[in-house]
């Protein structure tokens, strides 16, 4: 064997089923790379929006303005603003019904408990892609790269002499998928983990926002 | 809309990424496997002296191969002339002369290392014996033989670069091993047994028939040196 191995000619002299095992290690690897940095931009979009949200509704701002104001672009309202449009429409549908404080709270809350399960589900959304990556890329990677060299050493065990020269190639190439198994394994399971801390994080933001409104409320509802 | 919105820029990103790593490895990859290629491992078997022109008278001249172990390990002929001539003259620096013929010396190994199928050095006796045409045709049957022990032999683990056996082979006209007979001996047991059971492996030999394989491969002797080794 004179010609330079290059990992192209490995991939190509595989077996049929360990090219299958390539092709779909290599798709799972740009499928968990387009989930990882959807979820980055995705993420970060959403830290900026508490940010500013918070930001202004701590200004001092009356909050029916705040209200109107984003109730003249329903069509986005997403993360914390939503999960605020979801109480305070809540609290001023039933404030002006007269109702008993504690009630008008209870239906309040039990909204926002509805938006903050809508916003939990956006914000995790790919995350079960990137964890089935990183916990099944290994094994599939594994599997082609022993069936490579189950073949490999079948081919051997025709040969009237045996040498490593004979055995050599086709393990190389069986283990080019494990190579690659790992190399889509390792970003989705660091994706994986990075993310899911990220969205608890904010999951934490949210509720102590809604706790913050509700309290705000309560002492609308009483002093009203 | 939203989705190719939302998609577009991690897909390009995410298959950028892809085409950089293959193209990088691909590139890494090659540079370091031709560097590889000049190691091949070479055992190194010459067949150093092939019987004298009669094969009957042979018994008798059996006693001339101990002197040949001199000349005939020379598979550097010029080797043997630098080492008496450079030691008596330079007595002061013997210590950089023998530093320097080493670095020679391994210079030459790797020489031949590379030059892999040429590298079988025939006595140079042989050479005296057959001018013209059938020494060709005498080199090729060699270099046959060659190839055929080699492929047979593996080495034992406690195999050393400066151990050499030396074996006396008989064959008949059809080329079938008639005897085998250790001449020298490496000093390792197990050297010698690998060697002997690589020729016995070959068991028969592509010889030419007729006044060829009287004159040079009826009788011919064996060395087993093994030089790859980077030991």
């Amino acid at each position: 064997m004179t010609e330079p191995m290059s990992v192209l000619e490995l991939v190509r002299n595989a077996s049929f089923l360990v090219q299958a095992v390539m092709v779909i290690l290599v798709l799972a690897s740009v499928a968990s790379w387009v989930m990882i940095f959807q979820r980055w931009f995705e993420l970060n979009r959403v830290q900026r929006e508490i940010d500013d949200f918070e930001e202004e509704f701590w200004s001092g701002i009356d909050l029916a303005n705040l209200k109107a104001e984003l109730d003249e672009r329903p069509e986005d309202q997403t993360g914390i603003e939503s999960l605020f449009a979801a109480g305070f429409g809540e609290y001023r549908r039933l404030a002006g019904q007269g109702a008993d404080p504690d009630a008008v709270l209870q239906f309040v809350q039990r909204a926002m408990r509805v938006a903050l399960t809508h916003e939990e589900e956006r914000l995790g959304r790919h995350l079960p892609f990137l964890a089935t990556v990183g916990s099944t890329s290994p094994y599939v990677g594994l599997f082609g790269t022993v069936w490579g060299i189950m073949n490999a050493f079948r081919n051997v065990a025709t040969m009237t002499q045996a040498t490593l020269a004979a055995v050599a190639p086709g393990i190389s190439e069986a283990l080019v998928a494990t190579a690659m198994g790992l190399f889509a394994a390792i970003p989705a399971v660091i994706g994986y983990n990075r993310f899911s801390s990220r969205v608890e994080a904010l999951m934490k933001r949210y509720e102590a926002f809604a706790d913050e409104l509700t309290s705000i409320l309560h002492r609308d509802a009483v002093t009203a | 809309m939203n989705v190719v919105r939302d998609y577009a820029l991690p897909l390009i990103l995410a298959v950028g990424l892809h085409a950089g790593v293959v193209g990088l490895l691909m590139q890494n990859w090659q540079g370091t496997t031709d560097s590889d290629e000049s190691v091949m491992p070479i055992l190194r078997v010459d067949i150093v002296e092939i019987a004298q022109p009669k094969s009957r008278p042979a018994p008798p001249k059996v006693e001339l191969p101990p002197p040949k172990p001199q000349t005939a390990p020379a598979k550097p002929p010029p080797k043997p002339p630098p080492k008496p001539a450079a030691q008596p003259v330079p007595q002061p620096d013997r210590e950089a002369e023998r530093r320097e013929r080493e670095q020679r010396e391994r210079e030459r190994r790797l020489r031949e290392l590379q030059e892999q199928s040429t590298n079988r050095v025939l006595d140079e006796e042989l050479y005296d014996l057959q001018e013209g045409a059938d020494q060709g045709e005498t080199m090729s049957y060699v270099a046959g033989i060659y190839s055929a022990i080699v492929a047979e032999w593996s080495r034992p683990p406690s195999a050393r670069n400066d151990m050499q056996a030396r074996f006396r082979v008989d064959l008949l006209p059809s080329g079938d091993l008639k005897s085998l007979t250790l001449l020298e001996s490496s000093g390792n047991a197990a050297f010698d047994r690998s060697a002997e059971a690589a020729v016995r492996k070959v068991r028969r030999f592509k010889v030419p028939s007729g006044k060829l394989f009287e004159d040079k491969f009826r009788r011919f002797t064996l060395l087993f040196k093994p030089e790859d080794l980077l030991r």
